[in-house]
């Protein structure tokens, strides 16, 4: 028998427009900061959550108690998602000084930070260590679903890690059934930043929408990789003139033919589009978009925690739909059309609305291809993976 | 303005609910609730089909 090394360092290639800021190879000093500075300081410089809802971080700190325990979520549930990991691994330092600068700040009882790979969590321990912090690093199990902050936090608490029927969020009960200030690992490393640098040099960079910079994980183009971007940043500029259309927000997000698009989450809004967790990907040319769908649909049907029927039911009718249509056989696109419009927002948490978005989208912004296997023609390229669905924890 | 909510994770899709209130509550291909709207309908009768539910999974959200 051979014993696998699962320390294999697999972080992808980090790139970055412009100067580096979380990603920079210099150490930052962040200095303590009260409550309301750090209130302050976001609201000035807009700072949104980086976990994939793009939430007014200032809005969540003030609505925590005083005590509050703090939830760090690199769980990075999204397997196309390499930007937390790599925040974890090459910069532990600044996410665990923004658990602590948060952690003083709340004047908090308990700080975790949950992480599902032993590479991430070793790094941040060493952190933790050298900063001298009372921070738990804990390591959970589970899929993309298990990555929404009410999973995560009902399987912290030793329960089914699985979303809740009726949404609590986690400012009212999270962690040990306490008010907990919950985000996404990227998060505490722009209030450990900003904290370091002052919100009007924070905001050197950025637009005037969104200041600073975004962490983006890139797939399907010359450079793959995890990149930091300034906002404002042209996306045609960050992936070298994508071919085709390009996912934005990963498999819960939208695919646009648009070629003017911008980096910043308040004028993507503008436009209906999220940039989730900051997976951006272009297919190349010599695969097949309707299977590179399909395989993802058929993955997001698998991910259901089956809590609800028309996400349980829904999705892998609709997958198979999708496995049919790419090998060119006939399919009802009426009865698709329904099902599509059937599954989306029924359920207690974003992944059956989410799912239809990026199947919806794709199928759209690929809608020379659809045709082409609608009319049992199918387009003779293999599909090659493209969008990554396994990865190595 | 109210609305009829459903918990999906405790909904089954017994259907009693479409049976009992056809004019705002219909089914999908897998038997589960799609809400239409309230507006005109008898508010007895949602409150029927409310408490008919064997899973508890509808209610009433203003």
């Amino acid at each position: 028998m051979t014993t696998l090394d699962l320390r294999v360092d697999d972080t992808p290639p980090l790139f970055t427009v412009a100067e580096p800021r979380l990603l920079a190879n210099r150490p930052t000093a962040v200095p303590p900061r009260d409550l309301r500075w750090l209130v302050d300081a976001a609201a000035q410089v807009r700072l949104l959550g980086r976990g994939g809802a793009a939430f007014p971080v200032a809005t969540k700190l003030a609505a925590v108690r005083r005590g509050a325990r703090v939830l760090v979520n690199g769980s990075e549930g999204e397997p196309a998602s390499w930007k937390d990991r790599a925040l974890m691994r090459r910069q532990p330092d600044l996410v665990v000084a923004g658990a602590a600068l948060v952690g003083a700040a709340l004047r908090s009882r308990r700080m975790v930070i949950a992480v599902t790979d032993a590479l991430s969590a070793a790094a941040l321990r060493g952190a933790v260590r050298r900063q001298g912090a009372a921070i738990e690093v804990q390591e959970v199990e589970h899929g993309f679903v298990g990555g929404e902050i009410n999973a995560l936090i009902n399987g912290l608490n030793r329960r089914t890690p699985t979303p809740d029927g009726i949404r609590v969020l986690p400012h009212e009960r999270g962690l040990d059934g306490r008010s907990t200030y919950a985000s996404n690992v990227e998060t505490f490393a722009q209030l450990a930043l900003l904290a370091a640098l002052g919100p009007d040099a924070y905001a050197a960079t950025g637009t005037a929408d969104e200041p600073g910079t975004s962490l983006l994980t890139i797939h399907g183009t010359q450079s793959d990789g995890v990149i930091e971007v300034p906002h404002g940043s042209e996306l045609r500029h960050v992936l070298g003139i994508p071919p085709g259309p390009v996912l934005l927000g990963g498999y819960h997000g939208t695919w646009t033919a648009r070629e003017d698009l911008i980096v910043d989450r308040v004028r993507l809004r503008r436009e209906h589009i999220g940039l989730g967790a900051g997976v951006v990907a272009v297919l190349p040319e010599d695969t097949c978009p309707v299977g590179e769908i399909a395989r993802v649909g058929r993955w997001l049907a698998d991910q259901s925690a089956r809590q609800c029927g028309p996400c349980t039911f829904g999705l892998p009718a609709i997958a198979a739909d999708l496995e049919r249509l790419r090998a060119g056989d006939v399919i009802d696109a009426g009865r698709l059309r329904t099902r599509l419009g059937q599954v989306t927002g029924r359920g207690a948490c974003h992944h059956p609305t989410g799912a239809i978005r990026f199947i919806g989208s794709g199928l759209t912004a690929f809608d020379a291809d659809v045709r082409r296997h609608l009319a049992g023609r199918s387009c003779g390229r293999p599909t090659r993976a493209v969008l990554p669905l396994g990865w190595s924890r | 303005m109210s609305a009829l909510r459903i918990d999906w994770t405790r909904c089954d899709g017994h259907g009693l609910c479409a049976r009992l209130l056809p004019e705002a509550i219909g089914l999908d291909e897998w038997g589960f609730p799609l809400i239409g709207e309230l507006d005109g309908v008898d508010p007895s009768a949602v409150r029927t089909a409310i408490a008919s539910c064997p899973r508890l999974a509808l209610r009433l959200e203003r």
